[in-house]
């Protein structure tokens, strides 16, 4: 990808524009790239030129001659985290606010670290001020605050959440997170560019083959190779076999938090099928380790496919029977529908993405945007519609795990286990270029972004998991609903905690 | 309701009976060393060039073939080396009794190790049930293999294994995640807010060593830097056995017993 100069001042009213034309902002961040002091690195997807529905990805940079931004979120109200987070990596402040807020290193960081920044900071921007962070404080008679966090009562990842409420109703909910930050981007320019697929599937662990997929895919791309016609359908049924065994698991979470303790059984013993079924496929239970650069890490023996067949029949005949337990049960309906509600012209401005954008009433779905093969191949088309309620986002998940089962059964008809699954690399990467991954993953959009330097190493390595843009969509939603409703909302997103914290 | 109770009826019984079998032999698994002797003087370094967290390490030796170590708390099971390895010097251990009471034992080796054999504990006030609080620091897999264990097959439920909400319950800290530095105090705290006696359990590569992560500004460099660890259960993340086996072990329970892990034996007679 060659990179369009867009300078500072363009950059928003052009970032606006383009959301308005149908495109998309995917990744915001800055890199080094030895041309300026630092420069904003704005990965987007035009229509521009393109099909109906269909995007293709550009990258704009915006030089910076100083450490401060451009104004972003007043035209583009979904940069506000990635504006936080340019702070918090690269001590690069907002123009018009006069202390930043950090998103993800807060108390337990210097506060004058800022991990990925070549240089320090200039002097006079950094004298004294601790990286606190400020939680929005919301007045008035019979408020109160419920500090939840970082550690969770449940076996869940760690994140603080503050609801501001008045009676049993939250008026406003704060989330915190980062306390899982690992340094992986940081870690990923300094990791040897063969060794980073290991790397890449524990930025959500549970997400193994999607990000796999998008750091082979963004790889690929620098090397300017194609992974054999095999190895591209078993990475397909990797990544949609990683989306049945997660939206099963967290239809066992909707069944439990509605107190539907039948139905959560009936999804406890299906969710184990589909691991099962990761395993035939790779010999992993979570996707980890099988897809590389240039096509997958081992062949799929036939004793292996066979296994696969025979679970993903097992899969649509048990999903079958339990879905109705859930979605004819008019207690379970009751607490779903118009609860958590997300509306249409909010989740089109926070830019949310997946099934929880999906069942907003959102097109978006990285498969068919970017006609990717072999998707369309297989005439399969993604699920949506909505009201943007827990219930939508549940039926949507419902639709997704029956589209996901078909196509797993098409692709693993189609395989043939004397095919090549992989093709050689050579040694090192083309220098100073700029390469994409976008994969949908579970979650839904997720982005690998790849600056190459002089020698061919890794300078800058990108990362947005999808949950990185749907945190603000459970924020919205948790609005004016009950507390105790929360949990089911939560569940509803089934959002990465370590893929936003990195 | 009519097609709930209809559901209810047709579900059979799923609990399996047979406990900690071997895994599947298509499995990724963590390594192990044989006794086959290594390649190494012919100029082989192929495990060495594929482990992507550096866990083998091959020492020449003078009057014969060099020694192999695998150190199983850094191991991700991703099988390369397994696959890798031309002598089958490092091969895939199926097992699934692999969780152990001192980071020392994770090392698996062709030579006998210098390590103290640990003592069985003298008490074991955790022997009927216990009960597991459970803090996640950045591996999400591991939790989900958690609670997989807590499914209708593993029910680890019927061992007298619970997971409980506050720390103030819990006689187990179960952590999983490399603990990065905006972790730590809030473990320490949690671990503080628990009565002793109380036992820290380090579940899955991460949390063991840092795994992948370790070494970086983020200081995620496993639970042992933080908080001293009482067991230890490797795996990439470790299967729901593995983690029933290494909840066994800090209970006391008889199917902890790590003898009938046959590498353990073979290295316990060998020093
Ligand atoms: S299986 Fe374990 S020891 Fe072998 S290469 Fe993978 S991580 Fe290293
Ligand atoms: S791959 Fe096998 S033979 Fe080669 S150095 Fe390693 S242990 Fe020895």
């Amino acid at each position: 990808m060659t990179p369009t100069t867009v300078s500072r001042a363009d950059l928003a009213p052009q970032l606006k524009a383009l959301i308005e034309r149908g495109g998309r902002l995917a990744l915001l961040t800055a890199a080094d790239d030895g041309q300026s002091r630092l420069a904003l690195a704005a990965l987007v997807l035009s229509p521009d030129g393109q099909a109906a529905g269909q995007l293709r990805p550009a990258l704009w940079r915006t030089p910076l001659d100083d450490d401060t931004l451009p104004p972003l979120t007043r035209l583009v109200p979904q940069a506000h985290w990635a504006k936080r987070a340019l702070y918090d990596f690269f001590g690069l402040r907002p123009a018009d606010q006069a202390r930043p807020n950090p998103l993800l290193l807060h108390e337990a960081w210097p506060a004058h670290l800022h991990p990925l920044r070549p240089t320090p900071c200039d002097g006079a921007a950094e004298t004294g001020e601790a990286t606190r962070y400020r939680f929005l404080e919301v007045g008035g008679e019979g408020v109160y605050e419920i500090p939840v966090g970082p550690i969770h009562a449940g076996i869940i990842e760690p994140g603080h959440f503050r609801f501001s409420c008045h009676g049993e109703v939250i008026q406003h909910l704060e989330i915190r997170l980062g306390y899982q930050h690992r340094g992986l981007e940081e870690q990923l320019a300094r990791t040897p560019w063969r060794q980073a697929h290991h790397v890449v599937s524990t930025i959500s662990s549970d997400t193994a083959a999607g990000n796999a997929l998008a750091h082979a895919l963004a790889v690929e791309s620098l090397l300017d190779i194609e992974p054999p016609p095999a190895a591209v359908a078993l990475r397909a049924a990797l990544l949609e076999c990683e989306r049945v065994a997660c939206h099963l698991g967290d239809l066992i979470g909707y069944c439990a938090d509605t107190g539907f303790a039948a139905g959560a059984t009936a999804f406890s013993l299906l969710r184990p099928r589909a691991q099962i079924l990761s395993e035939w496929l790779c010999g992993s239970r979570y996707q980890a380790h099988a897809i590389v650069p240039g096509g997958l890490a081992r062949p799929l023996p036939g004793d292996q496919r066979e296994g696969a067949e025979h679970c993903v029949t097992q899969l649509i005949d048990g999903f079958e029977r339990a879905e109705p337990l859930l979605l004819d049960n008019s207690g379970a309906l009751e607490r779903m529908a118009g609860t958590g509600v997300v509306p249409r012209p909010i989740a089109d401005e926070i830019g949310l993405v997946g099934p929880a954008g999906r069942a907003a009433g959102l097109d978006y779905d990285v498969r068919s945007a970017l006609s990717q093969p072999p998707y369309a191949d297989l005439g399969w088309q993604p699920a949506r519609g909505g009201d943007g309620d827990v219930l939508a986002r549940c039926t949507v998940r419902c639709a997704e795990i029956r589209a996901s089962l078909t196509l797993l059964r098409r692709l693993l008809a189609q395989h043939n286990p004397d095919a090549p699954t992989r093709v050689d690399l050579p040694d090192r990467l083309p220098a100073d270029r700029w390469a994409c991954g976008l994969v949908e993953a579970w979650r839904g959009e997720l982005v690998h972004l790849v600056l190459t330097g002089d020698q061919g190493q890794i300078l800058r390595y990108a990362v947005k998991d999808p949950s990185f843009n749907n945190w603000t969509g459970l924020a919205v939603a948790a609005r004016g609903e009950v507390v105790s409703d929360f949990p089911l909302c939560n569940k509803s997103f089934g959002l990465s905690y370590s893929g936003n914290d990195l | 309701m009519i097609n709930t109770l209809l559901g209810l009826l047709h579900t059979k019984r799923h609990t399996t009976s047979d406990m900690l079998p071997d895994l599947a032999d298509h499995a990724l698994t963590l390594a192990t060393v044989s006794d086959q002797p290594c390649a190494a003087a012919d100029g082989c370094r192929a495990c060495l060039d594929a482990c992507p967290t550096s866990a083998v390490t091959v020492l020449p030796e003078a009057n014969s073939d060099p020694t192999v170590t695998v150190d199983r708390g850094r191991c991700l099971a991703c099988r390369a080396c397994t696959d890798g390895c031309p002598t089958s010097t490092l091969v895939a251990d199926r097992n699934t009794r692999v969780a152990v009471r001192t980071r020392a034992e994770l090392l698996h080796s062709n030579r006998p190790l210098d390590r103290p054999t640990p003592a069985a504990p003298r008490r074991r006030p955790f022997a009927r049930s216990l009960h597991i609080r459970e803090v996640s620091t950045g591996d999400n897999a591991a939790d989900m293999e958690i609670q997989a264990a807590c499914n209708p097959i593993y029910d680890c439920f019927r061992f007298g294994l619970h997971f409980v909400a506050s720390p103030r319950h819990a006689d187990a800290l179960l952590v999983t995640g490399p603990v990065g530095r905006a972790m730590a105090e809030p473990l320490r705290r949690c671990h503080a807010a628990m009565a002793e006696p109380r036992l820290v359990i380090a579940l899955g590569c991460a949390a063991i060593s840092g795994g992948i992560h370790a070494g970086g500004y983020a200081e995620a460099n496993g639970v042992d830097a933080v908080l001293p660890v009482d067991v230890y259960v490797p795996g990439g993340p470790p299967h729901p056995w593995m983690i029933l086996h290494g909840l066994f072990l800090a209970m006391g329970h008889p199917l902890g017993d790590d003898r009938s892990d046959p590498q353990i034996t073979q290295i316990t007679q060998m020093s």
